[in-house]
């Protein structure tokens, strides 16, 4: 029997394999910011060890980063010494850091691929969970706590359980792809499976509609794996995925000979199993709006506000789930999706923060402004797509219709840098979390994509972005 | 291991709410501590006591990869949760660096076991008994290969035969 792509990027990770055991897997990339990594640093320094490969290991901080006033001190002292903490780490176990003055500093999942640091085939770990964004390369990525941080520090391996493998085939082409969108893909692909339908493995993601998806797109996809409960998500890397990564700052040198063997290895055999599929056809899916606190309350934009029995399906903790959540975002069953009225448009995160999200949703309010009474921001995911926005002029769409324009960084989406909603605001977000305080205590997410995002900014309400007049 | 037990019934009780992100720069555990469940119950820290355990539904611990949600419920007190699933990371934290046990239980252990009943765990029999209601129920006993990184406590400790 053939070899799925997980099961081949596990296999040539493996250092020692045991029967009933754990096994010992090989990193290729660390990636560090400033949250999770104070305590492993530590942790190194009371046992008197080294990093094993400050070579592979490379830092950035993105969490706690004003995305304003870059030029301040940091107000925030906890926020201060954390970032000053992660410069003098760095520096003491001789780490690359792209440091908030860095033209390359951005999200940990943005900046990766940018860089070209994320390659086909590797090992990627860091001290967050959407480090599955990286598998979008075909690359084997997800998140670890702070123990195993200082773990691969350490030794630059990781004890693990071999994951189960499941198949979500995504099948059709959307009508419209650009108000249809990955998020709404993946948005649907939750509500489908649950935020527990993945638990214990690793997802590949196949068939045309995500053959179809640009990079950034399929990023956006393998990004929220994990709240489907999977420890990674995985692509297999085509043409697409080559030409992204040709010329990139830390692109290998020897780049089209390992592009030769990616083109002839990295994929899953015809006669491989999964343990598990599911497959989802989107020629008519709509575009996607959360309504409670966990990413699988989400229904179409044209739907209502369901009612927890409705929900529940007969499951008691269900219903008791959907009830609170219908409490807490202080909504109605029976309303309609597009009369939820909003407060704040959030356009960022590690999910929807790269230039095409960020073009995608300038087209939608371009020449337009943003409603009365809604606050809107635009976070570039790194400083590069900032600039890269920049040099297109998209800056100046969003200005001119009332977005404001910040520094790159995690911003809005959770809530541990001064970006937060106040109590009782409710937030269109393009971030991957609506759990209830997410976004600052008593703040109300609902996901959704840029474009869905850009449109409810115009209305102050949320609307069906396929019946805009634009693109 | 004996105690009294805290009760959510709900499903998918996620890091944001077991310890909210604008505590995330706490590095003085203690303090962490005062902060758990805030985002879900603000009463927990005046009522949780050592010793205790968490009782909830499925896929507790979904979300975040910050291992301060097992070290904010350990330095509460709480040595076990008991819930139906776990999500992987948190499960994988609370072993890996010893903070508590993750216990999955069944559906009717789930609904025999009420607020405040005290149990007692013991993992060498896998049983869970109920002091207060004189009832035995089975626990789903770890895996073999969690079970050595438990036995070694955690995962530094922990060596391959």
């Amino acid at each position: 029997m053939g070899k799925t792509l997980f099961e081949k990027i596990w296999d040539a990770h493996v250092v020692i394999e045991k029967e009933n055991n754990p096994s010992l897997i090989y990193v290729d990339r660390h990636l560090v910011h400033e949250v999770t990594s104070p305590q492993a640093f530590e942790g190194l320094r009371l046992n008197n060890r080294t990093v094993r490969r400050p070579d592979l290991t490379i830092a950035t901080m993105d969490h706690n980063v004003p995305t304003k006033d870059r030029g301040l001190p940091i107000l925030d002292q906890t926020s201060a010494i954390q970032i000053h903490t992660l410069e003098k780490n760095c520096k003491e176990f001789g780490i690359q850091l792209f440091d908030m003055n860095s033209p390359n500093q951005g999200i940990v999942h943005v900046i990766g691929p940018q860089l070209g640091i994320t390659l086909p085939g590797t090992t990627i770990v860091c001290g967050d969970s959407h480090t599955s964004t990286h598998g979008a390369f075909g690359a084997l990525a997800f998140g670890i706590g702070t123990s195993e941080v200082e773990h691969v520090l350490a030794s630059q391996t990781l004890w693990m359980e071999k994951p189960k493998s499941f198949e979500i085939r995504v099948e059709g082409k959307r009508k419209n792809p650009h108000a249809v969108t990955a998020k709404d893909i993946i948005m649907s692909i939750i509500k489908n499976i649950g935020t527990a339908g993945g638990a214990g493995t690793i997802v590949e993601y196949s068939g045309q509609g995500v053959s179809d998806l640009s990079m950034e797109q399929r990023m956006t996809i393998c990004n929220m794996s994990i709240e489907g409960g999977a420890r990674a998500g995985l692509i297999a890397p085509d043409e697409k995925t080559f030409d992204y990564l040709r010329n990139r700052k830390y692109t290998p040198k020897n780049y089209e000979s390992l592009v030769e063997y990616w083109r002839e290895n990295l994929k899953t055999e015809s006669d491989a199993k999964f343990d598990k599929t599911f497959t989802l056809r989107i020629d008519n899916i709509a575009p996607q709006v959360s309504w409670g606190t966990n990413p699988s309350m989400t229904c179409d934009v044209t739907e209502h506000v369901p009612f927890p029995e409705d929900y529940s399906k007969g499951d008691q903790n269900q219903k008791k789930s959907a009830e609170r959540a219908l409490e807490y975002m202080d909504l109605k069953s029976g309303t309609p999706i597009t009369e939820i009225k909003i407060d704040r448009v959030f356009i960022g995160s590690c999910t929807n923060a790269r230039l095409e999200d960020l073009v995608e949703a300038s087209k939608v309010i371009k020449g337009q402004k943003v409603a009365k009474n809604v606050q809107a921001m635009v976070v570039p995911g790194s400083q590069m797509v900032k600039k890269e926005a920049e040099e297109l002029g998209i800056d100046k769409i969003f200005i001119d219709a009332n977005f404001e324009w910040r520094e790159s960084g995690c911003s809005m989406c959770l809530g541990m840098n001064p970006d937060i909603l106040s109590p009782g605001e409710r937030c269109a977000s393009t971030s991957n979390r609506n759990f209830e305080g997410r976004q600052g205590v008593g703040g109300r997410t609902h996901l959704v994509s840029p474009v869905m995002a850009a449109a409810a900014a115009l209305e102050g309400h949320f609307v069906d972005v396929r019946q805009l007049d634009w693109d | 291991m004996k105690g009294n037990v805290i009760k959510y019934e709900r499903d998918n009780i996620d890091t944001d709410v077991i310890i909210p992100g604008q505590y995330l720069k706490i590095h003085d555990y203690a303090e962490l501590a005062t902060h758990a469940m805030e985002g879900l119950d603000p009463n927990f820290h005046s009522k949780v006591k050592e010793g205790d355990f968490i009782l909830s539904g499925r896929n507790f611990g979904c979300g975040s990869s910050r291992e301060h949600a097992p070290i904010a419920l350990s330095h509460s007190g709480i040595k076990a949760v008991l819930a139906l699933s776990f999500a992987r990371i948190f499960y994988r934290n609370a072993v890996d660096g010893a903070f508590l046990l993750p216990i999955e239980i069944d559906e009717d252990t789930y609904q025999s076991i009420s607020e405040n009943d005290e149990i007692d765990i013991d993992i060498s029999s896998n049983e869970i008994k109920n002091i207060t209601k004189n009832q035995t129920y089975k626990m789903k006993p770890f895996s073999e290969i969690i079970g050595k990184i438990i036995d070694a406590g955690g995962l530094f400790k922990y060596k391959a035969d």
